[in-house]
């Protein structure tokens, strides 16, 4: 047998053992055999030495050849052999993925607080400043700059808790409409909102505390046209395009001429519902014209500027919203509550 | 008010169906509630405003209805023949408080039958909320609710010398009330009298001993016109309200009241018999006429936002019944008696807004362009309030109004302001703190099986200063109660149970979020807080809030069970400590080493001053310490604690070598031993 030959059948045991490898410690077995320091091939290549002068070259031309091509299919075979390995290792470390996920629950905003938040966004968009306003307020800001006359039966609509004579939790947010016109100058467009106090029977749909957003306007020539323009914008942001209004004469001794606003309502789009009583409106809001007493008694000049107000309560729309009927709900804070809005 | 449409149609000649009327009244501001259809009759439920007290009656929504419906008005118009002797003859009536009582009209009755009332009387009085009694009072009732003006009617016979006498009461007097209560009288009171003695509370309710009884023969009918705020002042001291002081205090028409002593007379004569004397005696010292108001048409536009000609504007004023003509390009208008509510021009303008309809209106903007804008307070809240719930807190909102047994019981009694007058002893107080609340929220959501709760409320606390002035202010409050990792399955319990480091975490974490700097937590006392787990939080020395562990006691006195940790800040401090912007530092270059040592020291020594050690004994190259371990027990030896502290080491200059790092280490471990006695491991 010639060196060749002898070449050729060391080529192909080696290639015939990496193909049977099955692991790659194997391989790293086979490599070190043929291809290490003391391999096989290595061995060969010594003997190069002994060889006549021109077989030289192509001997060591074909050692190397075996050799790259035992090193390609080490390799080769490696690569299969451990995408194998790595996929049992993968397979063995499977979780149930219907397991329940590990979480630290966020807490979410109140449902009342989120109907707030969208209802001063508008105002804000409205030009209207978010101003602070205190609850408890005195009888003067809370009745008498707001032209309620002494001793008048429209005091008997807002029943107050009162702290002493002077001093009462306010009935409306409308309270602070005078201490924010003394403090200004028009045009001032102002908004605020908070906790109202009247004594009111608790049941599921009155409760002694509820929420109030009051806004007014004052400038030069601002007309009744612009409280209603400006009323309709409101629904229309806070209830969606296809809302509608209806204005109507009230009676609020702070405004005049007053007004009543109603909405179209949102659960029967104005059809009739037991929601709206059959009449297909929901009552938004007290407005109208800032009365001229109440002008004139902030130092503003009634002959000079005109201006608009109104109010509203708040907790009724998340109820409609959301088909809440317990008015009651918002304030007792039962998670199980809170968690759905 | 109960309206019984067949009422209305004998004062008002009209063609509508009772739906479409309805609609017009609630669009012209009289609004109807209800529509109730009763055996024989229509009945709306109408809401009177307390500024129209004339649509308290048939005859004022008849006259508000005319022209939405095109009717014509039929006043009743009583004739009375008349038998001598004349009214005039049989009473006199003296007016001794003119301020207080403007008209008294008197007419006289008799030889009645008294009896139950006919059948049709009857029913229109019970469709109209009212409960028949007999046919005197009856009658005087059906006036009353017919034209508005309320009525009441004396037995003669019991009237002391035929005088009726209109005068305050005198100190010390007392009368017996028609629903049989004795009724003490004060001087601001004015009162009916005859001779003798008061027979009736003006306006409110007449006397028991000389009502309409089965005897009575001859009746007086009193017509009279009371002020309406000495009539509520004195409704509300006797707390009696009665259709008649009802109507007074919203104003009674005083040109109506002859009308409607003639209508009972006509009345009582044709259901009880008897004879009426001729005429009335009629004291009417203050004559009330029309009130004559002008106003411009312009201004009306310019309020309204419309445009409407002066002769509409007049044409819609003399439609409601207020005389109007056109004067030198004004209107000027005659208000009728009935109309108090209207005093000045922007009266006039509502009602031509009223008649020309609002949803005529047309929707414009104000043209005022002002900055809208939200309050600092406002932003600051919610800024507290995104950080708090991505900390995992639910926000609640609770009751101001609270139990002041409970503000007691945490200490707050000094500060709490009460309630001069409530609905229930629950609700007696302002709140002085948001964490009592709070743990009444764990509780309540306990007896509902949720134990692990965690929750804030920026809220509003009230108080009365030393100085004795009352006051309120923002306060940021949360608690923390259980297990807040939701399905913790294979972790342990204890670990995950909030606890006081967990809320203090929670601080930790709002001030950092916030950018605050130089937070220092320092032992407190607080009659709501455990007294050995609970700090107070100081930013750069000034105390914004407490937190810790609820005191054992409160648990038991809220009825909540394990352990619950709270924090209460005061919003403003805490506004006051954000820094208006924050600096960026250069991100460090070069690297960082870690090294960790366990120090063991006495119980006493404070992990604070572990750290302060550290920090000054690091030449400056220590960026960071972390806590990583805390162990007590026989390995260290009673009364000694071992902590495992990890340090990272880095220069901002350059790489810190090996041999630093562990010189610098050396140096903090010399000065633990010297200043705090520490021992390593
Ligand atoms: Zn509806």
């Amino acid at each position: 047998m010639s060196e060749q030959d002898n070449l050729e059948e060391l080529g192909k045991s080696a290639l015939a053992r990496v193909a049977q490898a099955a692991t790659s410690a194997q391989l790293d077995e086979i490599d070190t055999e043929y291809l290490g320091r003391k391999g096989e091939l290595t061995l060969q290549l010594r003997k190069i030495g002994s060889l006549p002068a021109d077989q030289r070259k192509d001997f060591g031309q074909a050692v190397n050849d075996i050799k790259v091509r035992i090193t390609d299919a080490i390799e080769a075979r490696k690569k299969t052999i451990s995408g194998g390995e790595i996929d049992a290792k993968l397979a063995a470390e499977a979780v149930d993925i219907t397991m329940p996920g590990r979480f630290y629950r966020i807490g979410r905003p109140h449902v009342l607080v989120q109907t707030l938040a969208k209802i001063k966004d508008i105002f804000i968009r409205l030009g209207y400043e978010i101003v602070e306003s205190p609850e408890v307020e005195s009888y003067h800001y809370n009745f008498e700059a707001l032209n309620y006359p002494l001793d008048h039966p429209a005091i008997d609509e807002q029943m107050s808790f009162y702290i002493n004579d002077e001093r009462l939790l306010r009935t409306h947010t409308t309270a602070y409409q005078h201490r924010q016109m003394e403090k200004r100058k028009p045009p001032i467009m102002v908004c605020t909102m908070g906790k109202c106090y009247r004594v009111d029977a608790v049941d599921a749909t009155h409760n002694h505390t509820f929420h109030q957003v009051d806004c007014f306007c004052v400038d030069r020539g601002i007309t009744m046209a612009d409280l209603k323009g400006t009323l309709y914008q409101f629904a229309v942001e806070m209830f969606g395009a296809d809302t509608n209004i209806r204005f109507r004469p009230d009676f609020f001794p702070f405004v005049e001429p007053g007004a009543e606003v109603a909405v179209t309502c949102s659960i029967c789009a104005g059809k009739g519902c037991n929601v709206c009583k059959g009449s297909g409106w929901l009552e938004l809001a007290g407005a109208g014209m800032i009365h001229p007493n109440v002008l004139r008694g902030a130092g503003i000049d009634p002959e000079e500027y005109t201006g608009f107000a109104f109010g509203f309560g708040i907790d009724r729309m998340p109820m409609v919203q959301h088909g809440i009927d317990d008015m009651r709900l918002f304030m007792d804070n039962d998670l199980r509550f809170l968690r759905q809005l | 008010m109960k309206l019984p449409i067949g009422w209305l149609k004998e004062l008002l000649d009209y063609e509508c169906p009772p739906r479409e009327l309805a609609d017009k009244l609630t669009m012209a501001g009289l609004e109807v509630e209800e529509i109730m259809q009763l055996e024989d009759e229509t009945v709306f439920d109408v809401k009177v405003t307390p500024n129209r007290g004339d649509w308290l009656s048939v005859l004022g929504v008849a006259r508000e209805a005319a022209p939405l419906v095109d009717g014509t008005l039929k006043m009743p118009d009583p004739i009375i023949e008349g038998a001598s002797p004349a009214a005039g003859e049989s009473i006199s009536i003296d007016i001794e408080d003119p301020d207080l009582c403007c008209r008294y009209v008197g007419a006289v009755v008799r030889g009645v039958q008294v009896k139950p009332s006919p059948g049709w009387m009857q029913s229109r009085l019970t469709a109209a909320g009212m409960r028949p009694i007999n046919n005197i009072v009856d009658a005087t009732n059906y006036v009353m609710l017919e034209l508005g003006q309320p009525l009441h009617a004396f037995d003669l016979s019991l009237l002391h010398n035929s005088h009726i006498i209109v005068r305050r009461a005198r100190a010390g007097e007392k009368i017996i009330s028609l629903d049989g209560s004795p009724r003490d009288l004060t001087e601001d009171m004015l009162v009916i009298a005859d001779s003798d003695r008061p027979v009736a509370i003006a306006g409110v309710m007449g006397g028991l001993d000389s009502e309409i009884n089965e005897q009575t023969k001859d009746v007086v009918i009193e017509a009279a016109n009371f002020a309406g705020t000495s009539i509520r002042r004195t409704s509300k001291k006797l707390g009696l309200v009665t259709e008649a002081s009802y109507r007074f205090e919203r104003g009674v028409d005083p040109s109506i009241a002859k009308k409607a002593a003639l209508r009972a007379a006509e009345l009582i004569c044709e259901i009880a018999g008897g004879e009426a004397a001729q005429g009335t005696v009629d004291a009417y010292p203050c004559v009330k006429e029309p009130r004559q108001i002008k106003a411009r048409p312009e201004r009306a536009n310019a309020v309204l936002g419309i445009e409407l000609t002066p002769q509409s504007m007049a044409q819609h004023l003399n439609a409601l019944q207020i005389e109007t003509s056109l004067e030198d390009g004004l209107l000027v208008s005659m208000v009728p008696t009935c109309r108090p509510d209207v005093v000045s021009e922007i009266d006039l303008i509502e009602e031509i807004g009223r008649a020309s309809g609002y949803e005529n209106l047309p929707l414009t903007l104000p043209k005022a362009r002002t900055k809208g804008m939200d309050s600092k307070e406002g932003l600051f809240r919610d800024r507290i309030r995104r950080i708090l719930m991505s900390c995992g807190a639910q926000e609640t909102l609770t009751h101001s109004l609270v139990d002041s047994n409970l503000s007691e019981l945490c200490g707050c009694d000094e500060s709490m302001i009460r309630l001069r007058n409530t609905l229930t002893e629950e609700i007696d107080s302002l709140r002085v703190r948001l964490v009592p609340n709070l743990l009444g929220v764990i509780e309540r959501n306990q007896t509902h099986e949720i134990n692990d709760v965690c929750i804030f409320e920026v809220g509003k606390v009230y108080f009365r200063t030393p100085e004795g002035v009352i006051d309120e202010k923002l306060a940021i409050a949360g608690a923390m109660s259980g297990n807040l990792w939701r399905n913790s399955w294979n972790l342990s319990s204890e670990a995950l149970d909030a606890d006081f480091f967990l809320c203090k975490g929670t601080i930790e974490n709002l001030l950092d979020a916030l950018g605050i700097k130089s937070v220092q937590f320092a032992p407190t006392e607080d009659t709501f807080l455990h007294p050995t787990r609970c700090a107070k939080i100081l930013v750069d020395g000034v105390e914004i809030g407490v937190l810790g562990e609820v005191a054992p006691g409160m648990l038991e006195a809220f009825d909540v069970k394990g352990r619950s940790q709270v924090y209460e800040l005061d919003f403003n401090a805490l506004m006051g400590c954000v820094p208006d912007t924050l600096t960026y530092h250069h991100v460090p270059k070069y690297p960082a080493l870690r090294m960790h040592m366990a120090v063991v020291v006495s119980d006493e020594v404070k992990y604070e001053q572990l750290q302060q050690v550290i920090a000054q004994s690091g030449e400056g190259f220590i960026e960071k310490t972390e806590l990583l371990d805390v162990y007590r027990g026989e390995q260290v030896g009673t009364g000694r604690t071992s902590l495992t502290i990890s340090m990272v080491f880095r220069s901002r200059e350059r790489t810190l070598t090996d041999e630093e790092v562990n010189s610098v280490l050396d140096n903090v471990k010399k000065a633990l031993s010297r200043n705090l006695a520490a021992g390593f491991r």
